[in-house]
């Protein structure tokens, strides 16, 4: 091979990052240019596609059959990536018009105190089978944008909710999450953090009610939540059915 | 496998797809490469177990990021073999400095050129790279392919090779230089 000309030394070490000899200070300095400089960053991916034919070559190995259910039962709530790129974008947006809070926490003055009508066809979950709701705004009529999403892992026995509320939305105000099943008055589960996630341990005799056809609500109430021992005093700002994945 | 199925222009809008949420994607797009990426965790943890942990968490990561998957930027392929490799090489790495105890001359490097069955058209760019890889002399070759399958840092490469780090260094930096030329010509 004749003689190549010496990388510069930026994309040297563009090249050094995409092999991974570099340690791990030197990699923290790599991941960090790579955010700061596009070139750099450019550079490394061009690198990395160079090399990449290596790993291509290996041999494919079949992984065990049950790895897919495994995958499966690990993914966070399920529409997970659309919470990410909905926070990203909402975080962003210097649309007020359009902003989350602007949709929904500041409307809540005009929302009636009163916890959503809810079919109750209760079917038992059967052991395993995580149960998710998007908890939709109770203002928004075309219901595509929610306001929290939830899901009930029964192995835990622990709803995991992700906020969708900008951080520090609203801080004189708690965002109550409510379980609605059946006939039974709502029973609080726990306080949600704007732009958060949270796993909310549910007790015993609670899992037990949560199944396909139960509700989750989220209402806003003064901090401590509600002394209602029927349900919230607040406005309910959303809310959501329970459904298998 | 459908090979007809797993072209890069399907690959990228399952990618898509999955960044909006889509969990059939991501299924398919497991059952397309997952193998591939076994096979790359397999390559560079030489243990089974270990394996099928870090490719369980390799499809979570990408359900998590595929939404900054760029297109224009990496190949779908790409950006999945580097998850599996950065996956397992930390994983390497966690099993502390006993991991580094073997020496380069014992390493026995396997390039997979005898697969009969190559996910995508990537047979071209591959033969490329084993090629050009080829063309460096021995050792230099060696030392790349030891550090892109083991994340293998210049201080271990030096310790190991009993050659003080600035050469192993420039070794190194002179072969990427060549591969890249040899990949433009």
């Amino acid at each position: 091979m004749s003689e190549a000309p010496d990388l510069s030394e930026a994309e040297a070490f563009a090249a050094e990052h995409a092999l991974g000899v570099l340690n791990a200070r030197e990699r923290a300095e790599a991941e960090g240019r790579m955010a700061r400089e596009p070139a750099f960053a450019a550079d490394v991916e061009a690198w990395r596609e160079r090399l990449a034919p290596m790993a291509n070559a290996v041999v494919g190995v079949s992984p065990p059959h049950d790895m897919w259910r495994r995958i499966e039962r690990s993914l966070p709530a399920n529409d997970n990536g659309v919470v990410q790129t909905r926070v990203r974008f909402w975080r962003n947006s210097a649309m007020g018009g359009f902003s989350l809070a602007a949709a929904s926490l500041a409307a809540v003055g005009v929302l009636l105190a009163q916890p959503p009508t809810v079919v109750t066809k209760m079917q038992p979950s059967p052991q395993g089978q995580m149960l998710n709701a998007s908890i939709i705004s109770t203002t928004d009529k075309d219901r595509t944008v929610p306001l929290f999403v939830a899901s009930y892992d029964p192995d835990r026995k622990a709803i995991i909710v992700t906020s969708l509320l900008p951080e520090g939305a609203n801080p004189q105000k708690v965002q109550e999450l409510w379980l609605i099943a059946g006939k039974d008055h709502p029973r609080p589960l726990g306080f949600l953090e704007p732009g958060k996630s949270k796993v909310i341990p549910v007790e015993v005799d609670m899992a037990g009610k949560i199944a396909a056809g139960a509700a989750l609500a989220v209402s806003l109430e003064a901090p401590g939540g509600s002394t209602d021992p029927n349900g919230p005093q607040g406005p309910v700002v959303g809310a959501g059915e329970l459904s298998k994945l | 496998m459908a090979a007809a199925a797993t072209t890069p222009d399907i690959l990228t809008a399952l990618m898509s797809r999955i960044a909006v949420g889509d969990r059939e994607a991501l299924r398919q797009l497991y059952d397309a490469t997952s193998a591939k990426l076994f096979g790359v965790c397999l390559r560079i943890l030489s243990d089974r177990e270990e394996s099928e942990d870090v490719l369980q968490d390799v499809y979570v990561t990408i359900w998590r990021r595929a939404d900054r998957f760029d297109a224009t930027r990496a190949s779908v392929m790409t950006w999945l073999s580097t998850i599996a490799r950065n996956r397992s090489i930390d994983r390497l790495r966690a099993r502390g400095p006993m991991a580094y105890a073997e020496q380069v001359d014992e390493l026995e490097i396997a390039d997979g050129a005898d697969s009969a069955e190559t996910l995508l058209s990537a047979a071209d760019d591959r033969n490329k790279l084993h090629g050009c890889l080829s063309e460096l002399d021995e050792r230099t070759e060696k030392v790349i392919r030891t550090a892109f399958f083991e994340g293998v840092t210049y201080e271990a490469l030096a310790k190991r090779m009993d050659a003080p780090l600035g050469t192993v260094k420039s070794w190194i930096r002179r072969g990427l230089a060549k591969l890249k030329g040899c990949l433009q010509a």
